[in-house]
């Protein structure tokens, strides 16, 4: 593997497993401030962004399948959707839990990249 | 010379920048911040300490725990269905778990309950619950949970199970909180439970004293006296009950030396001004607030009169039905203390339940615990009321009322020497409330808990105040007693059905002395029965309240006594049959009348159809029954051809079906209807201004034809199917109005006449609770609609309901018997 590619892939497993303890540990934000790392320290936006938007994903669904697997989320999903009056749409909350992590992610990337196009010194 | 090339500005970066700007701060505004109906979306739906800690929070496993305060080691087996079963070594240990124990499985349950109770249910949900407060602390639940609990001496023993109680659930505050599993609904409406007090567990008390017995009966009466006349008034909402009824102390009763109650006579415009303000302010409030009718059936059988020898006791509560119930069922064990049954999460004891010797359950017993008064205040003295001959001054407490998303509110709250003043639009009223005086409801609690025989349950309950109950009792020697504990205010003279002046004549100056209360012991036919229903006769010497509108119109009662009074002998097969028996006695009352008048009538062919239906009923509202629909619908539309001409004409401010009011004023005259039709078919009630002279077959005639036809319309086909299933129904309904966790509505038989209470389209109120006890085969047995946990995603959420409905009952096993069934979990709680 080029260096280059052996230090993204660090940075990026890094990142992924930063956003899940923080996620673990109760700092559900922490996809956010991963997100934004990778902004700065990634400067190509179109790598950056992806980062961020998979690590947010990642952090957040993995504990939601760990409980899954211990406890088995069907009724508490259906359960959920009722709450917020969604029916027995249980897939629901699922996808907007996921979204909220994966927003988290993309969002803390995006506005790193945008404040690094604006400081940084453009390319001539 | 070429000019230098310009420099284009570097725009995109920044329409990029702002892009990402605004996009990022929605972002994290709906992540941070609750928005709409909206939760703040970060913490709710944080997969590890959010919402879905409701997944772990379903599982109950074998565990071993610790706990603060204990000091001995506590054994906690659940059933399979789960019930628990909590065995201590000190009667301290045994309160500090039953708390940890309710507040694992019903914490935000009891968080509700307290903040009703305390005005402070803004804080969570906003201003929607402000009007809720502010009347709450008008009221004074708090006021009297404070006086209860600073008038508990410190060697009184529900002092101590009150703090042991709020150690235990504070233990599990805790607990929760560091293993982020507090109940869903507080991530997701944004909030902590504070430590729980003693005086909370008070409230709780309050709240269900409040449910019970706070009525705005005296300004419904009021209103009508004011709009249809004193005349009519008075004929058809008496103190005495026109019809026919089953009291269950039929006296003789010992002399009373109180005054006379004097008659009706028209109120002034102010003060009917008055009680329509106060009555359209408590009109608005949430349900539950106001006492809305009786509904509870008990009744006990002396072992002289049952299959087993021993006496038989059967008890079933009817409230609001919702999910998680009001009830968590479990035995309590320890040296000093041993009972099983039913507790409210909240409250440290078992309210409805049995002993190693005795047994009980419990009925309102409706009599009038509410008084308004209007005070006399003039502009020469402001801030004063006029009482006993002298301008008084208010007492002011102030309350800060915080609220979610808004600003707190202030509320002032003024008292007078009868209590808090509520309204101030035209008139102050204030109200003495027996609510309103602190009743050491929990130390009774304990002591009937501990009582081995009728004198030490007798005993116990002299000390009970308020909610004024029927306890039916039975013991382990076969004798039956019933007693209706509590206050029964009296006023020196004047109408205590209406808001009465407030300068000193009025007020009340005591109570009936306890030895002359309503209550019996071994009577001679062996059987005692309490429906809600009046339950003494005329003769009984003291006002308890109108018969029309406090008390049940009787026909529960009537029909449990009519099943009980039968020769032979009774089982507990058939105290549960009772208890789900779908028999209207007000049916079988008036069907035959009906069915007589409408012969030799022409009749239409849907009319004659829907005829042959009623013949042969057996008048049971069960949900395939045809008839059952038929006779509903036509005792409907009776009341209306009576009494609607007169409402209109009148202009009577209160519908006849309102449920604001303690009981519908439809409970009261269909009594009068029931009476009528019998006995006095030519009353004028039946020649309404505008409909000319008729008689009681003629409004009856009316009547079918109208019901026939609005069946058809709403039911359309032929009359064999309107089946009373196709209209009828029950619900169960969440305690945080989330209409998706409601179980229902589910077709179901019954209607607000028969013994198995179900009235209301759909019923949401009914049997809380079902208890059957056999002291000679020593069987105990019961069930409540739901289950024991409040997390819907818990297998303990809906699990009873099935059996419940279908009338069945589970066994209520002893804890030695709970441990070693199949399917249990044990929990080892250790200091």
């Amino acid at each position: 593997m080029e260096p280059a590619a052996l230090r993204i892939a660090v940075l990026v497993l890094t990142g992924v497993i930063v956003a899940l303890l923080g996620v673990l540990l109760g700092a559900w934000w922490t996809p956010f401030f991963v997100g934004a790392a990778f902004g700065l320290i990634i400067r190509r936006p179109a790598v950056a962004i992806p980062l961020g938007t998979v690590s947010g994903l990642l952090a957040w669904l993995f504990p939601l399948a760990g409980a899954q697997l211990r406890y088995g989320l069907g009724p508490t999903s259906v359960s959920l959707a009722e709450i917020m009056g969604f029916d027995h749409q249980g897939t629901l909350p699922v996808v907007l839990t996921l979204l909220v992590g994966t927003l988290l992610g993309l969002t803390g990337a995006w506005l790193a990249c945008a404040v690094g196009m604006i400081v940084r010194p453009q390319p001539r | 010379m070429a000019s230098a090339p310009k420099r284009r500005p570097r725009i995109r970066p920044i329409i990029n920048l702002v892009a990402a700007i605004l996009v990022t701060g929605m972002v994290l505004f709906v992540a941070f911040f609750p928005a709409g109906p909206l939760p703040a979306l970060g913490p709710a739906f944080n997969p590890t300490t959010g919402a879905w800690t409701m997944a772990a929070d379903a599982q109950v496993g074998d565990q071993t725990l610790r706990l603060q305060g204990l000091r001995q080691p506590v054994s906690v087996v659940f059933e399979s269905n789960g019930t628990a079963h909590i065995t201590a070594q000190t009667d301290h240990d045994l309160f500090l778990a039953t708390g940890y124990v309710h507040a694992r499985f019903r914490l935000f349950q009891m968080d509700l309950m307290r903040r009703q109770g305390e005005g402070r249910l803004s804080e969570i949900v906003g201003k929607a619950a402000l009007d809720t407060d502010r009347f709450e602390l008008q009221l004074g639940l708090l006021r009297t949970a404070q006086t209860e609990w600073s008038q508990l001496s410190t060697s009184d023993a529900s002092r101590d199970a009150l703090i042991a109680y709020a150690q235990g659930v504070n233990d599990r505050i805790g607990e929760a909180e560091s293993a982020h599993q507090l109940d869903a609904m507080f991530t997701l409406l944004g909030y902590r439970p504070q430590p729980w007090s003693p005086i909370d567990s008070l409230l709780v008390k309050g709240d269900m004293t409040q449910t019970l017995n706070f009525t705005d009966t005296p300004l419904v009466m009021a209103l009508l006296n004011k709009s249809l006349g004193t005349d009519l008034t008075s004929e058809w909402f008496p103190v005495q009950p026109p019809n026919l009824q089953a009291p269950y102390d039929p006296g003789p009763y010992a002399k009373a030396s109180t005054a006379p109650i004097e008659t009706v006579t028209q109120l002034t415009d102010a003060e009917a001004q008055s009680a329509e303000a106060l009555y359209q302010r408590l009109a608005a409030l949430p349900p539950g607030l106001i006492s809305q009718g009786g509904a509870s059936n008990n009744w006990a059988v002396a072992g002289a009169k049952s299959v087993s020898g021993g006496a038989l006791l059967a008890g079933d509560p009817h409230l609001h039905l919702t999910l998680p119930a009001i009830w968590f069922q479990l035995t309590m064990d320890s040296p000093g203390y041993h009972a099983a049954g039913v507790s409210i999460p909240g409250t440290p004891v078992v309210l409805i339940g049995h002993n190693e010797h005795i047994a009980w359950s419990l009925t309102d017993a409706q009599n009038q615990q509410t008084f308004f008064y209007n005070e006399k205040e003039d502009n020469a003295h402001p801030g004063m009321y006029f009482w006993n001959g002298a301008w008084q001054k208010y007492r002011t407490v102030g309350y800060d009322i915080p609220v979610h998303g808004g600003q707190a509110a202030h509320v002032d709250v003024r008292l007078s020497v009868h209590g808090p003043v509520i309204t101030e639009r035209g008139q102050a009223t204030s109200v003495w409330w027996a609510g309103n005086l602190p009743s050491q409801d929990l130390g009774v609690l304990l002591r009937i808990g501990q009582a081995a025989n009728y004198q030490q349950f007798r005993d116990a309950l002299r000390d009970w105040h308020s909610p004024t109950h029927n306890f039916v009792y039975a013991d382990d020697k076969g004798n039956i007693g019933l007693i209706s504990a509590g206050y029964y205010p009296l006023v020196a003279h004047g109408q205590p059905w209406l808001p009465m002046p407030g300068t000193g004549e009025n007020d009340v100056t005591g109570t009936i002395p306890y030895d002359q209360i309503p209550q019996v012991y071994n009577p001679p036919d062996n059987i005692i029965w309490s429906a809600n229903q009046r339950q003494v006769k005329a003769s009984y010497p003291y006002y308890i309240g109108t018969a029309s509108n406090f008390f049940d119109p009787g026909y529960r009662a009537d029909e449990i006594h009519r099943v009980l009074s039968r020769p032979g002998k009774l089982s507990a097969s058939d105290m549960m049959a009772l208890q789900t028996d779908t028999r209207d006695f007000l049916a079988s009352e008036m069907v035959p009348v009906l069915l007589q008048t409408l012969a030799g009538t022409q009749l239409s062919a849907k009319e004659s159809a829907a005829v042959a239906q009623l013949r042969g009923w057996d008048y049971r509202m069960d949900a395939d029954s045809v008839a059952a629909t038929i006779w509903n619908a036509f005792w409907s539309a009776y009341l209306d051809e009576t009494f609607s001409p007169w409402w209109k004409s009148r202009a009577v401010p209160v519908g006849r079906e309102e449920e604001g009011n303690s009981n519908k004023l439809d409970d009261a005259l269909g009594q009068d209807l029931e009476t009528w039709t019998l006995h006095d078919p030519a009353n004028r009630a039946f020649s309404a201004p505008g409909v000319g002279s008729r008689t009681a077959p003629d409004a009856q005639k009316a009547a079918f034809q109208k019901a026939v036809a609005q069946l058809a319309q709403k039911l359309g086909g032929a009359p064999s199917s309107w089946s009373w299933g196709r209209v009828h129904a029950r619900q169960l309904e969440n305690l945080a109005h989330i209409t998706g966790l409601n179980y229902g509505p589910r077709q179901d038989r019954g209607d607000a006449n028969t013994p198995l209470a179900a009235g209301g389209f759909p019923s949401t109120h009914g049997p809380s609770w079902r208890m059957v006890v056999d002291w000679g085969a020593r069987s105990f047995q019961g069930v409540y609609p739901g289950g024991q946990s409040e997390n819907p995603a818990s297998p303990w959420y809906t699990n009873r309901v099935d059996t419940w409905w279908s009338g069945l009952l589970d066994p209520m096993l002893s804890a030695d018997a709970a441990a070693s069934a199949a399917g249990v979990k044990k929990w080892s709680l250790r200091p």
